[in-house]
C-alpha cells in the first residue's frame, strides 16, 4: 500500500508538472525549473542515504564537479557535440571520484558518522580547490557564458524548453531509481542498511554494493550539476561547497528520507519559502529554516511525505 | 559416503594476553550433527566466529572442503556454503518475512530453488509481516529459516533456542534432526534439555580447550564435565 501510495503521489506530481506551464508565467516557470534541478540533486543524495542509512555530507562535491566538468567540456574542449559529451563527462567524473572515495572508505569499513565527516571534508577540499585553481575554474567568481544544451543540432534554451527537459529528466530518473529500489538490488541494499554483518553472513558483498550505490548516486548528482550549469549559463564555487551540501540534506530530511519523491517536494518547498521570506527580510530566512527543520524532526521525523501517509492511515483506522 | 567437510588444526585465538581458544583440533563430516556446550567464557562463540571468518585464528588453520578459509571475507565464506544463525536474533526488520527469506536465498553461490522453508519453520502465515513486528521466538525461527534457505553445506547455530518455549525447543531439535540428512550442523547451546533432545556428538569447551567429546549420554554422565559446569574445576 505504501508503494502504491508513492506511485499515486508520483503520478499526481507528474500531472501538476504537466499543467503548471499553462498557468505560470516565464519567471515562475524558471523558478520551478531550478527548484526541480535541485530536487534532482536531492534525489541523488536520497538514493544513497535513504537506502543505506549512510549520510554523505559532501554530496555537493559531485553536483559541483558535474557542473565544472560540463563547463570545461562545452567551453574549452572544442569537441563536436559538446553538450552530449559534457553530460557524459558530468556523469562520469563524479562517478569515478565516488568510486575512488567509496572504495577506500566503504571497503575500509568506514561507516556512520566517520563516513559523514570524511565526505564533509571532501566538500571543503573541493571548494578550496576550485577557488584556488582560478586559471581553470575562474576562482571565486566561477565561469560565465556556459553554452546552452544542444542536442542533435537543436539548441535547448528558453524557459519552456528547459522546463520540459528538466521535468522529463526528473521523472525518468525517479522512475529508474524507484525501479532499482524495488528490485532485488534494492531489497539487498535495505538488508545491508538494516544489518550489514548479517547480510555479509548470507553471502552479500556489502562494501561492493554500497560503493556501487554511492557511484550511482554521485553520477545522478553530477548529471544534475551538468544540466544546471548548462541551463543557468554559469558555474561558481558555491555549487560545490559545504553550504549546498548542507542544504541538500535539509531538503531530503524535510521531504522525507528514503521516499525519492519527498526530497523533490522538500527542495521545491524550501526554495519557494526562501524566495518569499528573503524578499521580505533577508536575515529572517536562516532562522525560519532552522526552526522549520527542528519542528519537522520532532513532528514528522520521516519528512512531509510521511504526514500524508500517516493521515491516510489515521483516516482508515477511524473509518474501520 | 560422508566427506570431511570442515577441519580445524591446532587453532588458537588470543586477545592480547587472554587465550580464548587453545590448540583445537576438530573436524566434522557432511550430514552430521554436533553440539558444543560449555560454561560462560568457555570459548563457544569464539569457536563459531573462527568458523565463519569473523575471527582469524592466531595460530592454526581452518579448512572447509580442503580449502583454507582463514582470513576470507565473511561473504566469501558464506558463499562456500557455510551459513550461520547468530546468538541474538538478527533479521532485517525493514523487510517482510518473505523478503528476508529472499535475501537469504539470493546470497547463495548457486541460488537454490524457492522451497517452502517458511512452512518448515511455521511462518508461512506470517510471510507478509514485517520482520520488526515478529515476536522474539518468531525472529529466532525466521533466522533459522534464513540460514536454511541458502541450502548450506554447513549450518552453524549459536544458541538457536534462546527465548523459545520448551515446546518450540523440542520442535527445533526435531527440525535439526531432519535437516542433518542434507547438511552438517554445529549448534552451540546452553539449554541442556535441547542438547539432550539432540542426543548427538557433543563437544565440551572449557577455558578455551576441547575438554571432552563424545555422545551426549557419555558427556552427561561424566563427573568431570559436571564439575566444570558447577565451577568446581
Amino acid at each position: 500500500m505504501k508503494h502504491r501510495g508513492r506511485l499515486v503521489a508520483l503520478a499526481a506530481g507528474t500531472c501538476v508538472l504537466s499543467i503548471y506551464p499553462a498557468f505560470a508565467d516565464e519567471y515562475h516557470l524558471t523558478v520551478l525549473r531550478d527548484a526541480l534541478l535541485f530536487g534532482l540533486f536531492a534525489v541523488s543524495l536520497d538514493f544513497f542515504w535513504g537506502s543505506t542509512g549512510i549520510l554523505s555530507f559532501g554530496h555537493a562535491t559531485f553536483f559541483g564537479l558535474g557542473g565544472y566538468v560540463m563547463t570545461l567540456v562545452t567551453m574549452t574542449s572544442g569537441l563536436p557535440a559538446p553538450s552530449v559529451l559534457g553530460l557524459f563527462a558530468a556523469v562520469g567524473a563524479p562517478a569515478a571520484l565516488a568510486a575512488i572515495v567509496g572504495y577506500f572508505l566503504l571497503f575500509g569499513g568506514v561507516r556512520g558518522s566517520f563516513f559523514t565527516i570524511v565526505t564533509l571534508a571532501l566538500s571543503v577540499i573541493a571548494q578550496q580547490l576550485v577557488i584556488s585553481w582560478s586559471s581553470v575554474t575562474g576562482g571565486d567568481t566561477g565561469l560565465l557564458g556556459v553554452p546552452p544544451l544542444a542536442l542533435g543540432g537543436y539548441e535547448i534554451s528558453g524557459a519552456m524548453a528547459t522546463y520540459i527537459v528538466v521535468a522529463v529528466t526528473l521523472i525518468v530518473v525517479l522512475l529508474a531509481l524507484r525501479a532499482l529500489e524495488q528490485s532485488r538490488w534494492g531489497k539487498i541494499l535495505i538488508a545491508i542498511g538494516d544489518n550489514e554483518v548479517r547480510a555479509a553472513a548470507l553471502g552479500h558483498n556489502a562494501p561492493a554494493r554500497l560503493t556501487l550505490t554511492f557511484v550511482i548516486s554521485a553520477a545522478v548528482a553530477g548529471f544534475a550539476g551538468g544540466l544546471y550549469v548548462a541551463i543557468a549559463g554559469v558555474v561558481a564555487p558555491d555549487l560545490i561547497g559545504l553550504l549546498l551540501s548542507t542544504e541538500v540534506i535539509v531538503w531530503v530530511a524535510i521531504g522525507g528520507r528514503g521516499t525519492l519523491l519527498g526530497p523533490v517536494v522538500g527542495a521545491v518547498l524550501v526554495q519557494r519559502a526562501q524566495q518569499e521570506i528573503s524578499s521580505m527580510n533577508p536575515s529572517l530566512w536562516p532562522l525560519i529554516l532552522g526552526c522549520t527543520f527542528v519542528i519537522i524532526v520532532f513532528v514528522a521525523p520521516d519528512g512531509v511525505m510521511s504526514i500524508a501517509e500517516r493521515s491516510r492511515m489515521l483516516l482508515r483506522r477511524r473509518s474501520a | 559416503m560422508s566427506e570431511v567437510l570442515l577441519e580445524m588444526k591446532g587453532v588458537s585465538v588470543k586477545f592480547g594476553g587472554l587465550t580464548a581458544l587453545s590448540d583445537i583440533d576438530y573436524s566434522i563430516t557432511s550430514r552430521s550433527l554436533a553440539c558444543i556446550i560449555g560454561p560462560n567464557g568457555a570459548g563457544k562463540s569464539t569457536f563459531l566466529n573462527v568458523l565463519t571468518g569473523t575471527l582469524r585464528p592466531s595460530i592454526g588453520s581452518v579448512a572447509f572442503r580442503g580449502r583454507d578459509i582463514g582470513g576470507l571475507a565473511l561473504h566469501r565464506i558464506s558463499r562456500l556454503g557455510i551459513a550461520r544463525k547468530f546468538q541474538i536474533p538478527s533479521v532485517f526488520p525493514s523487510l517482510s518475512v518473505a523478503e528476508n527469506m529472499d535475501v537469504a536465498r539470493w546470497g547463495a553461490a548457486r541460488e537454490p530453488d524457492e522451497t517452502d522453508v517458511l512452512e518448515m519453520v511455521g511462518l508461512s502465515a506470517r510471510r507478509d509481516v514485517k520482520a520488526a513486528d515478529l515476536s522474539h521466538g518468531e525472529k529466532q525461527w525466521l533466522e533459522i529459516g534464513m540460514a536454511i534457505a541458502a541450502s548450506p553445506k554447513l549450518l552453524l547455530l549459536d544458541e538457536p533456542t534462546a527465548g523459545m518455549t520448551s515446546q518450540e525447543t523440542q520442535a527445533t531439535a526435531a527440525l535439526l534432526h531432519r535437516l542433518k540428512r542434507h547438511t552438517a550442523i554445529i549448534a552451540v547451546e546452553h539449554d541442556i534439555s535441547f542438547v539432550r533432545a539432540l542426543d548427538t556428538d557433543t563437544l565440551v569447551l572449557h577455558q578455551g580447550r576441547l575438554f571432552r567429546r563424545g555422545p551426549f549420554s557419555e558427556i552427561e554422565a561424566d563427573e568431570a564435565v559436571r564439575d566444570v559446569y558447577l565451577g568446581r574445576r
